[in-house]
């Protein structure tokens, strides 16, 4: 039984990884930016939604909120921080966005207070009893349910519409956007558009899991999702929702038999290392 | 003169803990995001040495080779992962390093280790060897940067293929350039034990980790004077205005930030640009 | 006969399912300037990257001077007697024409990080960069940046790097390419000079005309296989080039080769 507890816990962390990661890996795919930045929107959709929901007590308003602000945020991110480097080595844009990223966490520290924001009626909290005695959060199954509806939204988007095609056909070839009567500037900011509205999505779970929503919530999230990026093989989808939910198992069996040597962080990059030394391509590239 | 002997040990011990990433990220183009682990590792092995009653200066030795030979090591994974890997890779790196340390009563767990014994050095004496130290990491890292490995390093960070058909065993190099850094701050790591007579695993996380990369970054990456004067002033700012302590991370996040997207040169660019104009004008200005 | 200087035997190279290099074997003989030609994607350019180390040999061998070197990595390989002028120029965009050519001259004392680390002077170097950018033509330029040069500059910079490691053999991809036809004869010529002077020298080309001019001998590959061997005007009159070349089963017109100039 416990195995079966602990592969559920780390299937709804793996959701939420994959939630965070997926934006990742769609900025990585098309600007080879590795968008540390990423979890700032994730942390700003998670304080849209505590705020929303505590004004107005629709958990649906704050997920619509959140997502459209993360979003728009994402695309000035890209548009006023990394558009004007994009020509510059790899390492700036990185550089750039760890510095986005640690200053973005000192602005919600300032503005929202460091202790952190709670819900004042928490939404989805009750338990429920699946079988045998399992019982999961209404919140945990929710997030299981709503990070595969919005992936499968999003996977048919991308291949039954033609701004989707034209968004995949742009990541092996930049010109392709324009023969799909889509210009360039769009596809990528419909990229970061998307990713971030993903990470607000995340964003807001986390909190609501956690009844918690704080500065620093983005950091762990921050440097994990690109841990699981590389695991999937930088640029793939599929890899990448794989690597997330891998690693989210990982991490539960891994605090049980591992806790005692490494904590839950170290655990998720001691893999990470491993399978680099073994596949330094990454666990599921193809290549 | 008690205030000004602590700041600038401290201004000492950031230069050379910035130059020891020099080596590695500015010449040879390796990034790292977990060289704070080496300061760590350098801190933490000297310490348990005086601790047992060994001699500072041996400890200092021992802990110069104990971080440069888990730099070999962690250099052997980089041999294997490049450029963004690279960067993931060496954050997993810290991570798991405070990861470990955390776990180990032998180490101090959370709470570190105190009580770290005297040098048998008086405080200038102490201040004067740390300088005298960063002195060294400054003239080894000029000698280095005019000798044949300063070019190869030069080479091997814009095209590393290109270098192989010059056949140039870039591997090799690499891990040169990883050992010669990390035993550097594997030297720092000692100095600032010492120092403060206390350590824990937080001072040595990714915090650390880019701290240091923004000295070298704001410096200009591959230049030794820039980085050192950068390393000195953001070491000693935060010191001197009360105000900035309580906004550090917002300034390193948004001196990072900003850099990067107007001058990804650094300190060092900004000179030469100006310098170039200057020069510019009074040519102009001849007839 | 000689004792050849580079021997392929039965060389193959597969990528997955595909078979890019079928049991290919050629020689090449002390001071000869060899043409490899063939088709576009007949694998002239993977049997040349097998021969640097670029990519790995499936099976069969190569030799250099009559060691094994195909299980080398490519910097060893270099170090062997090769040398590579690639297809891409790639000048490390940092450093002067000068500089570019002084690190290649300098392989003796970049052997191993510590002969890097110990030696500092590069006064013979420099000497003997300006002589190879002299040699090929650009000397004049050695002080400039690759960056504002045009391609046909760079390339004869590339030409001057790969001869600065002094080679026993000289491999060029492409060097040719991209240039206007007044840029290609002209380099053609100072290749043709550098094989004179003693250099042996493999050629990978698509500008027939001017392999038919310089080339004493011709190795042509099709769908990864040799389909023939030796000097240039007969091997141009073999009917399977020609209809390699021509494509599909045409057998060409007598004088059709020239077709394809």
């Amino acid at each position: 039984m416990l195995y079966v507890e602990l592969i559920a816990q780390g299937l709804v962390q793996g959701c939420i990884y994959a939630a965070i990661a997926l934006g990742l890996t769609l900025v990585y795919g098309l600007l080879r930016i590795l968008h540390v930045a990423h979890a700032a929107l994730f942390t700003l959709g998670a304080y849209i939604g505590v705020l929303t929901t505590n004004a107005t007590g629709s958990l649906a308003l704050a997920f619509v909120a959140a997502m459209l602000v993360s979003g728009v945020a994402g695309v000035a991110v890209f548009r006023l921080g990394y558009q004007p480097i994009l020509n510059r080595p790899p390492f700036v844009a990185l550089i750039a966005s760890i510095g986005l990223y640690i200053a973005a966490e000192e602005i919600f520290r300032i503005v929202f207070g460091a202790s952190g924001l709670s819900f004042v009626a928490a939404p989805l909290q009750s338990q429920v009893p699946i079988f045998g005695g399992l019982q999961f959060k209404q919140a945990e199954i929710a997030v299981m349910l709503g990070t595969a509806l919005i992936i499968a939204v999003l996977a048919y988007l991308q291949n039954r519409t033609r701004i989707g095609v034209a968004c995949q056909a742009t990541v092996s070839d930049p010109q392709m956007a324009e023969s799909f009567g889509v210009s360039l500037q769009m596809v990528r900011d419909i990229n970061f558009f998307v990713g971030s509205a993903l990470a607000a999505f995340a964003g807001v779970w986390v909190g609501l899991l956690n009844n918690l929503v704080e500065p620093t919530m983005g950091s762990v999230p921050a440097y994990k999702a690109l841990a699981i990026i590389v695991l999937g093989g930088l640029g793939s989808v599929q890899g990448t929702l794989l690597a997330a939910l891998t690693l989210g198992i990982i991490e539960s069996f891994g605090t049980i038999y591992l806790g005692k040597v490494l904590d839950r962080n170290a655990i998720a990059f001691a893999f990470l290392i491993a399978v680099l030394l073994v596949r330094p391509q990454g666990m599921f590239a193809s290549k | 003169m008690g205030y000004e002997i602590t700041l600038l040990t401290t201004m000492g011990i950031s230069i050379l803990f910035a130059l020891s990433l020099n080596l590695i990220t500015g010449f040879c183009g390796q990034i790292s995001l977990g060289h704070a682990a080496f300061l760590g590792i350098g801190a933490y092995a000297s310490a348990l040495s005086t601790k047992a009653g060994a001699p500072f200066f041996l400890a200092v030795l021992f802990a110069m080779a104990f971080a440069g030979i888990i730099g070999v090591v962690v250099g052997l994974a980089s041999l294997r992962v490049r450029a963004d890997f690279l960067a993931i890779t060496t954050m997993g790196v810290g991570f798991l390093f405070v990861g470990i340390v955390r776990q180990q009563d032998a180490l101090g767990g959370e709470l570190g280790i105190s009580g770290i014994p005297d040098t048998g050095l008086s405080r200038p004496a102490f201040m004067v060897l740390t300088l005298i130290l960063a002195a060294i990491a400054a003239a080894l890292s000029i000698y280095i940067k005019r000798a044949w490995m300063g070019r190869v390093f030069a080479g091997i960070a814009e095209d590393e293929d290109t270098m192989r058909v010059l056949g140039i065993d870039a591997p090799s190099y690499k891990l040169a350039a990883f050992a010669i850094g990390t035993a550097l701050a594997g030297v720092a790591g000692a100095l600032y034990a010492h120092h403060l007579k206390f350590i824990g695993p937080e001072s040595f996380g990714f915090v650390e980790s880019i701290t240091v990369l923004s000295m070298v970054v704001v410096g200009g990456i591959g230049s030794v004077a820039g980085v050192a004067i950068a390393a000195a002033l953001l070491s000693v700012l935060p010191a001197w205005f009360q105000i900035i302590g309580d906004y550090k991370l917002l300034v390193y996040g948004g001196l990072l930030f900003l850099m990067m997207r107007f001058a990804p040169g650094g300190l060092a660019g900004i000179f030469a640009s100006a310098m170039q104009s200057r020069n510019r004008t009074t040519n102009r200005g001849k007839p | 006969m000689t004792k050849p200087l580079l021997k392929v035997s039965d060389a193959t190279v597969r990528f997955g399912g595909l078979t890019a290099v079928d049991h290919v074997s050629f020689e090449v003989n002390e001071g000869e300037l060899l043409g490899l030609i063939g088709p576009n994607g007949a694998g002239k350019t993977t049997a040349l990257r097998a021969v640097t180390g670029v990519v790995q040999l499936s099976s069969g061998s190569v030799e250099l001077d009559g060691q094994r070197i195909d299980h080398l990595s490519i910097d060893r390989r270099i170090r062997k007697g090769l040398s590579l002028s690639q297809q891409l120029v790639k000048p490390l965009r940092d450093m002067t024409l000068l500089e570019n050519v002084v690190l290649a001259a300098g392989y003796n004392k970049t052997a191993s990080p510590l002969k890097a680390l110990v030696n500092v002077d590069d006064a013979a170097e420099r000497k003997i960069a300006q002589a190879m950018l002299d040699k090929v033509g650009i000397g004049p330029l050695a002080n400039q940046k690759p960056a504002i040069q045009p391609l046909g500059i760079l390339k004869r910079l590339e030409l001057a790097r790969a001869l600065a490691l002094q080679p026993k053999l000289f491999l060029l991809d492409e060097p040719l390419a991209g240039l206007n036809s007044k840029e290609a004869r002209d380099l053609a010529s100072t290749i043709v000079e550098l094989n004179k002077s003693g250099m042996t020298i493999v050629l990978i080309e698509h500008n027939l005309g001017e392999v038919i001019r310089v080339c004493q001998r011709l190795v042509v590959l099709d769908n990864g296989r040799k389909i023939a061997d030796g000097e240039p005007r007969g091997v141009m009159n073999n009917s399977e080039v020609r209809a390699a070349y021509l494509g599909g089963d045409v057998v060409a017109e007598k004088g059709g080769v020239h077709a394809s100039y």
